[in-house]
């Protein structure tokens, strides 16, 4: 009935739907541009660039865009971190969500509608140039808009739909910057290690270092490692005594304990109303992109009015994203390890296979059912080692952050993730992990192992354990 | 010296990693200065100055947070307090069985709907004195603006007497005070009264309706509306690939980037199963058989891969220099994002004692610090073994180099090996 009810809606309202659709989309986008804007830029008029370049860079840039200004001014990049606003409640992370390791890029700091603090408009436009090519955006006009950000507003537009059209933008940029009210664990799988960050931008040496330096860099990170660990242990032991000091003080039953966050809101009354504040802001953009969901069909319609507005683009011969240095560099990493172990394979194989012609010979009938059941039970083994790796370790993974909840152990009714299911999880993947690293290792043993063949009058001692 | 281009590479990659854990350890810092605050007795010089304080409780003992003293709230907060006041008076002059007697009166007799289950949920090992008390509190706070104070009442400091636990304020918390008089300044510590927090009302609406919209938004519904938008989606994208003169069955840079890092897993995991089949034992025929079956199909595998990463290839040579900039483009989508159905709203993660915590979010950083070194490990492959490996023009490569490249590559760093010249004794 709610459904006959909204699809009326829309044909009655079909003239003022769309002005809704947009109203609650630029409520929903994070400095999200007026719906005059929206209209200005069809007619690709300059005006409503800037806004549009600035709503695609905070959407497109790796960092979440609305970091409040911090108090110091943004400083030169060395300084990799996010800074946070001081006052901001402190969500405890036993492992801080490692997706989000430092970006390399200055914080833009921008400060959401009001100003426009951060990168200058030209290192904007780059970033978004830049992030929309590698995501395969093709349309060539994006690119040749002038890096001033004066121009382009309707290619803009067409750039925003396309985002929204190949994925859920909106829910990713909301959970970006999602307030997060409880002690949370992330326990993304397959983290991406720190990106190669602008090429030597921030933190490359200038000139030939001595690989000692390298030598020290490591040690110093193993250290910071440890660090790591003992921190985090204490703080798993502070925050278990937190959870079972406030136990039975929720309001909601299943979580039934307090977390940092809102224990820190009862005790500073100022930060629990900013932390309301920005719970209900969060609702009314949630609010928006649930209206905006309902209305979005006449988004489309009109947006086939404007890719239709638009000249189009003369015939050239196809144009192709260019994949970065690195990606090449993976590329053929990959293809010689892959090369290798088809060189090693086949060397076991074809020994094997003579020996075993050899023995057979004529197979009698007994032979040919047992070889079939062999057959089968190989191509299943191998069809589940395929599946391992396409689609990305055992389905079900638990993705994203996870809110710690302290309870008695219970039967296996009611949600939520069991912390010895998630243990065992990593234990295995650590096992995987370790496996693959010892492989790499050995490998580059054995190369220097050639090399110290090839260098005669040494000796080398390798170190105990080997 | 390592040649300049190199250096750069590496130094950054190494500067990279250890920006990464600076950020987590200062994070972790950041709750841990939090916990620390928590854990200590809230003092009162953090409390907001304009106090309502009702009447039996000082201003040091009555950390109630932003009651805001408008003049409504101070008169309910007046009477709530002349209703507490009577309460304890009349506890004081009357038995404890009396006491239970009356106090289930007084909560019979309250108007507001609060649910008794609850307190007596809350109440647990507190001696039930408390009751009546967390009654009258609910029932004589009736605006709803008005957030709900902690409930600091001095009835519940009566009842600490009760309590086994040694409690950390002075003598007063054990004397049956009259609430008129103020006893000795005490403190809040969430050890011992903790469980007597409640969180503000608005508090609650908001996040039960945040964690309500965000269901919804999560939730994928099939409605007509929403496949007509799905199909409306589709069809602008095809448009657009279209007007822009696109071979269409280009990869972005994302793309390939993801499928060489399925192939680079593809690899680790094909070599483990050879290696494990070179180094079983077979049995008898039947076994031999299948080794032999499983390492064929495994070389099978093997040139599947090879044969994708040459079309991968294939893409990336056919290309042109377009106007785009040149350099490197960031990783603009988090690395949970590529998945299929990422769970944007929180899922709960129970544990139950404070060891299992410590393991799970000590494996967590191990998995992470792991992943760091593989990456380092490539990518110090990559740049070193070629400086020691081709044949050099000036010669062998110097030893010291040999030695360190070693150590890198081999021991993550941890571990030298030595060399010694074996020099025939002439």
């Amino acid at each position: 009935m709610g459904r006959r009810r909204r699809a009326e809606q829309e044909r009655a309202g079909a003239a003022g739907a769309l002005p809704d659709a947009i109203a609650a989309l630029s409520r929903t986008l994070p400095a999200g541009p007026s719906p005059e804007t929206f209209r200005r830029a069809k007619f690709d008029r300059p005006e409503a660039a800037p806004p549009l370049w600035r709503m695609l860079f905070l959407a497109l840039s790796p960092l979440p865009g609305d970091c409040a200004p911090a108090p110091r001014a943004p400083p030169a990049p060395p300084a990799l971190g996010k800074p946070r606003p001081p006052r901001a409640p402190p969500t405890a992370s036993p492992a801080p969500a490692g997706s989000r390791a430092p970006q390399p890029w200055p914080c833009p700091l921008a400060a959401g509608a009001s100003g426009s603090c951060g990168p200058a408009p030209e290192a904007q436009v780059r970033l978004v140039k830049r992030a929309l090519r590698s995501q395969g955006y093709p349309r060539r006009a994006l690119a040749q808009l002038p890096e001033d950000g004066a121009r382009g507003s309707r290619e803009l537009l067409l750039a925003l739909a396309w985002l929204l059209a190949r994925g859920p933008l909106l829910e990713r940029l909301l959970g970006r910057t999602r307030v997060r009210l409880g002690d949370e664990v992330a326990l993304c799988q397959g983290e991406a290690p720190a990106s190669p960050g602008p090429p030597a931008a921030c933190g490359g040496a200038d000139g030939p270092v001595d690989i000692r330096h390298l030598q020290w860099l490591m040690g110093k990170l193993r250290l910071q490692w440890r660090n790591l660990m003992t921190s985090q242990q204490e703080q798993c032991a502070l925050l278990g005594k937190i959870h079972s000091y406030t136990r039975g003080c929720h309001s909601d039953r299943s979580l039934g304990h307090l977390s940092v966050a809102e224990t820190e809101m009862l005790r500073d009354p100022e930060g629990g109303r900013q932390l309301l504040r920005r719970l209900e802001s969060e609702n009314a953009r949630l609010e928006a992109a649930l209206a905006w969901r309902r209305r979005e069909l006449v988004f489309w319609q009109w947006m086939d009015t404007v890719l239709g507005a638009c000249p189009l683009e003369a015939a050239q011969p196809p144009f192709l994203p260019r994949i970065p240095e690195s990606g090449a560099d993976q590329l053929e990493m990959v293809a010689q390890q892959l090369q290798a172990l088809h060189e090693e394979l086949q060397g076991a194989v074809e020994p094997r296979r003579a020996a075993w012609e050899a023995r057979v010979g004529g197979s009698g009938s007994e032979w040919s059912a047992l070889q079939r059941a062999t057959q089968e039970a190989v191509g299943q083994e191998l069809a589940a080692l395929r599946r391992a790796w396409e689609e990305g370790g055992a389905p079900a993974q638990p993705h994203g952050p996870c809110r710690l909840v302290k309870s008695d152990a219970r039967a296996s009714g009611g949600p939520g993730l069991r912390a010895a299911e998630v243990i065992g999880a990593l234990r295995s993947r650590e096992a995987c992990l370790e496996a693959v690293l010892r492989q790499l290792q050995s490998q580059c043993r054995q190369e220097l192992a050639q090399l110290a063949a090839a260098l005669p009058g040494l000796i080398w001692i390798l170190p105990p354990g080997h | 010296m390592l040649p300049a281009g190199c250096s750069r590479r590496l130094v950054a990659e190494l500067r990279d990693a250890l920006d990464a854990c600076a950020e987590r350890q200062r994070r972790l810092e950041r709750s841990l200065r939090a916990c620390r605050r928590l854990l200590r007795p809230w003092e009162a010089a953090e409390l907001p100055a304009a106090e309502p304080t009702p009447a039996p409780e000082t201003q040091e003992e009555a950390p109630s947070p932003a009651c805001t003293p408008s003049p409504q709230d101070l008169k309910e907060l007046e009477l709530l307090t002349q209703t507490l006041e009577k309460a304890v008076r009349v506890r004081k002059s009357v038995s404890k069985a009396a006491e239970r007697h009356k106090a289930l009166s007084l909560k019979s007799g309250s108007t507001a709907a609060s649910a008794p289950s609850r307190v007596s949920g809350q109440a647990g090992r507190r001696a039930s004195e408390t009751k009546p008390l967390r009654c009258i509190h609910q029932t004589g706070v009736p605006a709803e603006g008005l957030p709900e104070c902690r409930l600091l009442s001095a009835g519940d400091r009566t009842c600490k007497g009760k309590g086994a636990r040694a409690t950390k304020p002075g003598p007063g918390l054990r004397d049956q005070l009259p609430l008129a008089a103020p006893p000795a300044p005490e403190v809040f510590t969430l050890k011992e009264k903790g469980v007597l927090l409640k969180l503000p009302t608005a508090y609650r609406k908001a996040a039960s309706q945040n964690s309500r919209l965000w269901t919804q938004l999560s939730s994928t519904q099939t409605s007509d509306s929403v496949d007509a938008a799905t199909n409306a989606k589709t069809q602008f994208l095809q448009k657009m690939k279209m007007a822009s003169g696109w071979p269409g069955s280009g990869l972005s840079a994302a793309e390939v980037e993801a499928e060489v890092g399925l192939l680079w897993k593809a690899c680790s995991l094909l070599r483990q199963r050879m290696e494990e089949e070179l180094l079983a034992d077979c049995a008898d025929w039947v076994q031999e058989y299948h080794c032999l079956l499983t390492l064929e199909g495994l070389q099978a595998i093997t040139g599947q891969c090879l044969h994708r990463l040459q079309e991968l290839r294939a893409e990336m040579v056919g290309q042109q220099l377009g106007p785009w900039p040149e350099e490197r483009c960031p990783r603009a989508s988090g690395s949970c994002e590529g998945r299929t159905d990422p769970t944007w709203s929180s899922q709960l993660l129970l544990y139950s004692s404070t060891a299992e915590l410590q393991t799970l979010a000590a494996l967590r950083l191990r998995v992470a610090m792991l992943e760091q070194q593989i990456h380092l490990e490539k990518v110090l492959m990559a740049e070193l073994l070629p400086l020691v490996s081709t044949p050099e023009a000036q010669g062998p490569p110097p030893l010291a180099l040999c030695r360190a490249v070693h150590s890198l590559l081999c021991e993550g760093g941890e571990r030298f090996l030595t060399i010694l010249r074996d020099e025939p004794a002439s």
